[in-house]
C-alpha cells in the first residue's frame, strides 16, 4: 500500500481534546491499520462532509459529538462512505438507533477497542470500494448504451443486422423510413423488404455470403428507382458475431452519385470544347508553365501529343510570338488582353502566325493560379488580307486609271505627230542630199525652196520634244509599276516623307487641272511600317479628297480645288494629314466611314473598301485614323502612326 | 476665201501639242494662233478674225465642247472642230447642237487632220 493513490483515508470527527475528545483512544486504534492510512480528525459536521464527499473511504463519528455526529449521519446517508459510530459504552438502544440513523457500525470503546476498530474500519473500507466499483462499471456501460442507441437512431444510412439465415432482427430509424414504411422488422427476410431490383444490382445475396464467410470486404454501388428517381445505395455487409448475425449498411449516395456525374459530364464538356477549338489552348501556372494543352496548340506550335505539360511557355511564346507580351500581363497584372499578331517559330523551322490573347485563370476566392491563352492560327487570315488589300489597291488603281491615261495620252499624242513630220522633215533632207550632188545650184535652189534653216530647226525641235515626251510617258509608267507591286510583308523603317509625296505625285497626275497640291512637311525619324500598305492609305485619302473636290465643284458648277498635304511629329509618332476643301462630309455619314462597303458614291464608282481598308492598315500599324471637319469647309484626314510600329519595338536607323 | 491667210485657233493646254500642230501646219500657209488655256482662247476668239478653231476637251477650267460654244457666240462663222484623246465619251447629239464640223481622236493621224482643216477653212 505504499503508491499514493492506495492510500486509505479515514476522516474522525470526535469533540476537540479541550471538550473531551480524544479520550477513547480512536485515532490511536486506527493507526494500527498500517503505514498507507491517512487519518484526518475534524470536529465539527461541515469539515467532515466536505472531506469525507471528496476522497475518504471510512466515516469515524464519536458519539460524544452529540447533534453535529447526526449531521454528519444525514448528510453522507444517501450517498458517500461509509460511517461507523464509536460510543464509550453500548446499550442495545444506542446499537439501534445508530442503524437506524443510516450509519454502517457501532463499536463500543471496550477493552479490545484497539483490535475491534481496525478490523470493522478495514471490511466497511473493502466493501465500499467493491460497491464504487461495480457503481463505475454499471454507469460505463449504461453511457455506452445510450452512445450506441444514439449512433444507431442518427446515422445517416440505412443498419440492419440479420441473422444467419437472412432474417432482420433489429433495424434503425433510417432504414424504417426508407424501407419498412412503418411496419414491423424482427423475423422478417431481407429478400421481401428491399426492393428486387435494388437486391440484383448489389447482389445483396452473394455479398451476404462473402460478409458470413469472412471473404474480402469492398462496398459496391446499387441502383434502385424509387418511383420516377433513380437511386443509388453504397452498400457494405459486416459479420458481427460467432452466431452468423450481420450488420447490412445502405447509405444513400443518390446525391453524390449525381454530383459526381455532374462533374464528369461538365468536364467531358469542357475538354470536347476545349479538345475540337479551332484555336491552341494553353493554361499556364504562376510560373508561366504550361499546366494544359489541347491537341490544336499542340499543332500550331508543332510539338508531339502531351509533351507540352511543364514547358516553359516562352519557349513559344518570346516577342516573335505575343509582341504585346499579353502573357506576362496576365501573370503579373491579372489583365486580360487581346494582344496583336505574332509569329510562332517552332522546332521544326517553321513560323505559323497567331493572333494570342490571354486571360488571367482565378479561382472563386479570386486567387490568381495563372493565366488562360488562346492563340488562332491566323495564316488564312493573313492570307486573306493580303488578297483584300491587293485587290483593294486594285480598284483604287482603276479609279486612278483614267486620269493616268489622260496623262499618257497627251504625250503620245504629239510623239506620234512629230514621228510622221520626222519622217516628212527626213525626206526633205534626203532631196536636199540629192540636190547638193547635183551642185550647189540646185543645192541653194532647193533649200530655199525648202526653207532649210526652219526645217532644221522643226526637226530638232520634234526630236527633242518627243524625247521629253517619251520620257514623261516613262515616268508614269514607273510611277504606276512601282504603286502596283505587292507589299513584301516586312516591317522596315521607312521616310514616310518620302511614301507621302511619291503617291502625291501620281494622284496629282488624274487631278491637276482642277486641284492645287500644297505640301506641308517637317522633319520626320523613321517609322517601322508597311512602307506599301501606308502609301495605299495616303492614296485612298488622295483620291477622297479629290473627289470630294468634284463632289463641290460639280454642285457648285465648276471651280478649283485645293488639297494640302503635311506631316508632323507628335508624341512618340508622326502625323499625316490630308486636306480637302471639298464637298466636306455629312454628319449622317461621319460615323460610318470608316466602315467596309459604306460608300455615298454610285455603284461602280467605288468599292466602298477604300477607307475601312485604311483605318484596317492603320490599326495594323498601332495608329488611329480620324476625320475632321477643315474650317472653311471640306475635311482634314489625319494619321498617326507610332514610330516604333505597333508593338513598341524601336525602328532600326 | 479672203485675200488675207486664213486664220486657224488651236486650243490645247499642252504647249508640246500645240507646237506639233504647229510644225505639222506650217507649210500650209496659214496664220496660226494657239492658246494654251480656254481663257486665252476666249480672248483671241474676241479679237481677232477667226476662221476655224481646233480645241482639245479635256481642259482644266472648262471644256473643249465650252470653249466651242463660246467660239459659236462669239465668231459664228468660224469652222469648230475638236480634238480628244476619249472620242467615244462626247455625246453626238452635243457635237451636233453645237455644229461640230469634225471630231478628231488623239493621237491623231497627220494627214487626215490636214485635210479637214483645208476643207473647213476652204469652206470658211
Amino acid at each position: 500500500m505504499g503508491r499514493a493513490r492506495e492510500l486509505v483515508r479515514i476522516v474522525v470527527a470526535e469533540p476537540s481534546p479541550r471538550e473531551g475528545g480524544g479520550k477513547l483512544g480512536t485515532v490511536e486504534a486506527l493507526r494500527r491499520i498500517g503505514r498507507g492510512v491517512r487519518i484526518e480528525v475534524v470536529h465539527d459536521s461541515a469539515a467532515a462532509i466536505e472531506l469525507a464527499r471528496s476522497t475518504a473511504d471510512l466515516v469515524i463519528v464519536d458519539r460524544d459529538l452529540g447533534a453535529e455526529g447526526e449531521r454528519v449521519l444525514a448528510a453522507l446517508r444517501r450517498s458517500g462512505p461509509p460511517v461507523v459510530i464509536v460510543t464509550p459504552e453500548a446499550t442495545a438502544d444506542v446499537a439501534l438507533e445508530t442503524f437506524k440513523s443510516g450509519a454502517a457500525d457501532c463499536v463500543t470503546a471496550g477493552a479490545d477497542y484497539a483490535d475491534v476498530l481496525p478490523a470493522v474500519a478495514l471490511e466497511q473500507i473493502r466493501a465500499w470500494r467493491a460497491k464504487s466499483a461495480r457503481r463505475a462499471v454499471h454507469q460505463r456501460i449504461r453511457s455506452l448504451e445510450r452512445l450506441h442507441a444514439t449512433i444507431v437512431d442518427h446515422f445517416p444510412a440505412a443498419l440492419a443486422v440479420l441473422d444467419a439465415e437472412g432474417r432482420l432482427v433489429t433495424v434503425n430509424p433510417e432504414f424504417e423510413r426508407a424501407f419498412l414504411a412503418g411496419g414491423a422488422a424482427e423475423g422478417r427476410p431481407l429478400e421481401g423488404v428491399l426492393p428486387a431490383d435494388l437486391l440484383a444490382s448489389a447482389d445483396v445475396p452473394e455479398l451476404l455470403g462473402r460478409a458470413l464467410s469472412g471473404g474480402a470486404r469492398s462496398p459496391r454501388i446499387a441502383h434502385a428507382r424509387d418511383g420516377d428517381r433513380a437511386r443509388a445505395f453504397d452498400v457494405r455487409a459486416e459479420k458481427l458475431d460467432a452466431e452468423g448475425r450481420i450488420l447490412l449498411v445502405l447509405a444513400d449516395v443518390t446525391e453524390r452519385e449525381r454530383l459526381a456525374k455532374n462533374v464528369r459530364d461538365l468536364r467531358g464538356y469542357m475538354e470536347n470544347i476545349i479538345n475540337t477549338m479551332y484555336s491552341g489552348l494553353v493554361v499556364v501556372d504562376e510560373a508561366g508553365r504550361v499546366a494544359v494543352a489541347n491537341p490544336m496548340a499542340e499543332r500550331i506550335l508543332g510539338e508531339p501529343r502531351g509533351s507540352l505539360k511543364g514547358r516553359a511557355v516562352s519557349d513559344w511564346f518570346g516577342p516573335a510570338a505575343d509582341p504585346g507580351g499579353c502573357i506576362t500581363r496576365s501573370l503579373t497584372e491579372g489583365a486580360r488582353v487581346r494582344g496583336a499578331e505574332g509569329v510562332v517559330l517552332r522546332a521544326d523551322g517553321k513560323s505559323v502566325p497567331v493572333a494570342i490573347s490571354s486571360s488571367p485563370l482565378v479561382d472563386a476566392d479570386g486567387t490568381r493560379l495563372g493565366a488562360v491563352v488562346i492563340f488562332p492560327d491566323v495564316s488564312e487570315l493573313v492570307q486573306l488580307q493580303s488578297q483584300v488589300l491587293h485587290t483593294e489597291k486594285m480598284a483604287s488603281l482603276g479609279r486612278l486609271a483614267a486620269g493616268v491615261a489622260h496623262e499618257i495620252n497627251n504625250p503620245m499624242g504629239f510623239v506620234h505627230a512629230n514621228l510622221a513630220q520626222m519622217e516628212e522633215y527626213l525626206g526633205d533632207v534626203a532631196r536636199l542630199l540629192d540636190a547638193a550632188r547635183s551642185g550647189p545650184e540646185c543645192f541653194a535652189s532647193l533649200a530655199g525652196e525648202l526653207d532649210a534653216e526652219t526645217l532644221l530647226a522643226d526637226f530638232g525641235q520634234a526630236v527633242r520634244e518627243s524625247q521629253e515626251g517619251s520620257e514623261r510617258i516613262r515616268h508614269i509608267v514607273q510611277d504606276l509599276r512601282a504603286f502596283a507591286y505587292r507589299d513584301d510583308g516586312e516591317w522596315v523603317p521607312a521616310d514616310l516623307n518620302r511614301c507621302l509625296d511619291s503617291t502625291a505625285h501620281i494622284v496629282w497626275t488624274m487631278m491637276k487641272h482642277s486641284v492645287v497640291l500644297q505640301k506641308e512637311y517637317a522633319a520626320l525619324p523613321p517609322v517601322r511600317c508597311h512602307p506599301k500598305q501606308l502609301e495605299q492609305v495616303f492614296m485612298n485619302l488622295l483620291v477622297n479628297a479629290y473627289q470630294a473636290i468634284e463632289a463641290r465643284a460639280a454642285r457648285d458648277g465648276g471651280g478649283t480645288g485645293l488639297i494640302v498635304v503635311g506631316t508632323a511629329t507628335r508624341d512618340d509618332g508622326v502625323v499625316i494629314s490630308v486636306s480637302d476643301d471639298g464637298a466636306g462630309i455629312s454628319p449622317e455619314h461621319a460615323d460610318r466611314i470608316f466602315e467596309p462597303f459604306f460608300t455615298t458614291k454610285e455603284v461602280g464608282e467605288g468599292t466602298g473598301l477604300g477607307l475601312s481598308t485604311s483605318f484596317e492598315i492603320v490599326r495594323r500599324h498601332g495608329g488611329t485614323i480620324r476625320a475632321l471637319p477643315r474650317a472653311g469647309g471640306g475635311t482634314t484626314f489625319e494619321v498617326f502612326l507610332p514610330q516604333q510600329g505597333p508593338d513598341g519595338r524601336t525602328a532600326e536607323p | 476665201m479672203s485675200s488675207n491667210p486664213p486664220t486657224l485657233l488651236l486650243v490645247d493646254d499642252e504647249a508640246r501639242i500645240l507646237s506639233a500642230l504647229r510644225r505639222s501646219l506650217r507649210r500650209e500657209g496659214w496664220r496660226v494662233l494657239t492658246a494654251g488655256t480656254p481663257a486665252e482662247a476666249l480672248r483671241l476668239l474676241a479679237e481677232e478674225p477667226i476662221d476655224a478653231v481646233l480645241s482639245d476637251h479635256k481642259m482644266p477650267g472648262m471644256s473643249g465642247l465650252e470653249v466651242l460654244e463660246a467660239a459659236a457666240r462669239l465668231c459664228p462663222a468660224a469652222a469648230r472642230i475638236l480634238i480628244s484623246g476619249w472620242p467615244d465619251e462626247i455625246p453626238a447629239e452635243r457635237l451636233e447642237a453645237l455644229g461640230i464640223r469634225a471630231l478628231v481622236p488623239k493621237p491623231w493621224d497627220d494627214a487626215e487632220l490636214k485635210r479637214i482643216l483645208r476643207e473647213a477653212l476652204a469652206d470658211a
